[in-house]
């Protein structure tokens, strides 16, 4: 889960730089949030947290 | 006659989209310093679920930081309501979770009768329906608008600090995230870690704040007196 924040840092940096992709680094970014939500939903262990 | 009234409607529209911009994301900063009161004051340790709603509330405060800082663009907003998608779908699993038992208490302190995931779908909701209402009104996108660094004043201040708030705050919040998980998943009910206290989170809160509020007023007086020549 660190990696989604590690994105996020990458996003700042292209915003404070205007890098031209920072939109698509978003939205890989977002991708990845669902990916790890996915991944936390079809875990075989009862998780309710 | 007529191009100077559009031209003074236009920059009225900017500077009030603007505005609804910084407040959207102060609005946000107050759901983000919470949850890191609870993280570091109380020592409430985020779940997993907790933290993909985290990283959906940095998506949603994407949209405003670059229109504050790039400009207004239809293409921001879109970015926000696909982070409030994102950020959205964790809430809605967590809610579910903690609804299929009748006898759940839910997970972590209740903040004026709703637990935190189910403020943060309000959040993600309203952050939704709040870049539909902005993505209606056109009249700012025709101005040509280049952003806040270029316009001298306070709303530059202000936009400049909340927008290294949400910087410090992500930064904050994904430290934290290495102790508690490494490189993994974080565990699913974890332990509850240090506790600075209530007054202590109180003061880690709004020493951040101050900072980025000082650091603000800094880089906005290191960008001088440059009037915005991307207005049209």
């Amino acid at each position: 889960m660190f990696s989604m924040f590690v994105l996020w840092i990458i996003v700042f940096v292209g915003i404070a730089r205007r890098w031209r992709y920072t939109a698509l680094i978003v939205l890989a970014t977002l991708a990845w949030t669902i990916v790890l939500l996915n991944w936390h939903m079809t875990d075989p262990i009862p998780l309710n947290f | 006659m007529l191009t100077t009234l559009l031209d003074g409607i236009n920059g009225r529209s900017v500077v009030i989209s603007r505005a609804i911009n910084i407040a959207a994301l102060l609005g946000l900063l107050v759901v983000l310093s919470g949850s890191l009161f609870l993280q570091f004051g109380v020592g409430e340790p985020p779940c997993p679920l907790c933290l993909i709603q985290r990283s959906g509330m940095i998506g949603l405060a994407v949209g405003p930081i670059m229109n504050l800082l790039w400009g207004l663009r239809p293409a921001h907003y879109a970015l926000s309501i696909l982070g409030a998608i994102a950020g959205g779908a964790g809430s809605v699993r967590q809610i579910l979770l903690h609804i299929a038992d009748p006898g759940d208490p839910g997970y972590g302190p209740a903040v004026l009768g709703f637990h935190l995931y189910t403020w943060a779908f309000i959040t993600f909701l309203v952050g939704t329906i709040g870049c539909a209402l902005l993505l209606l009104w056109t009249t700012p996108f025709e101005a040509g608008d280049g952003g806040v660094l270029h316009q001298r004043g306070i709303q530059r201040w202000i936009a400049l600090s909340a927008i290294i708030w949400v910087g410090i705050d992500a930064l904050l919040i994904g430290l934290a995230v290495l102790p508690e998980c490494g490189l993994g998943m974080c565990p699913d009910n974890p332990e509850s870690s240090f506790s600075l206290g209530d007054m202590g989170g109180i003061t880690f809160i709004l020493g951040t704040g101050v900072t980025s509020f000082l650091l603000g007023f800094l880089a906005s007086r290191r960008l001088g007196d440059s009037e915005q020549p991307d207005l049209r």
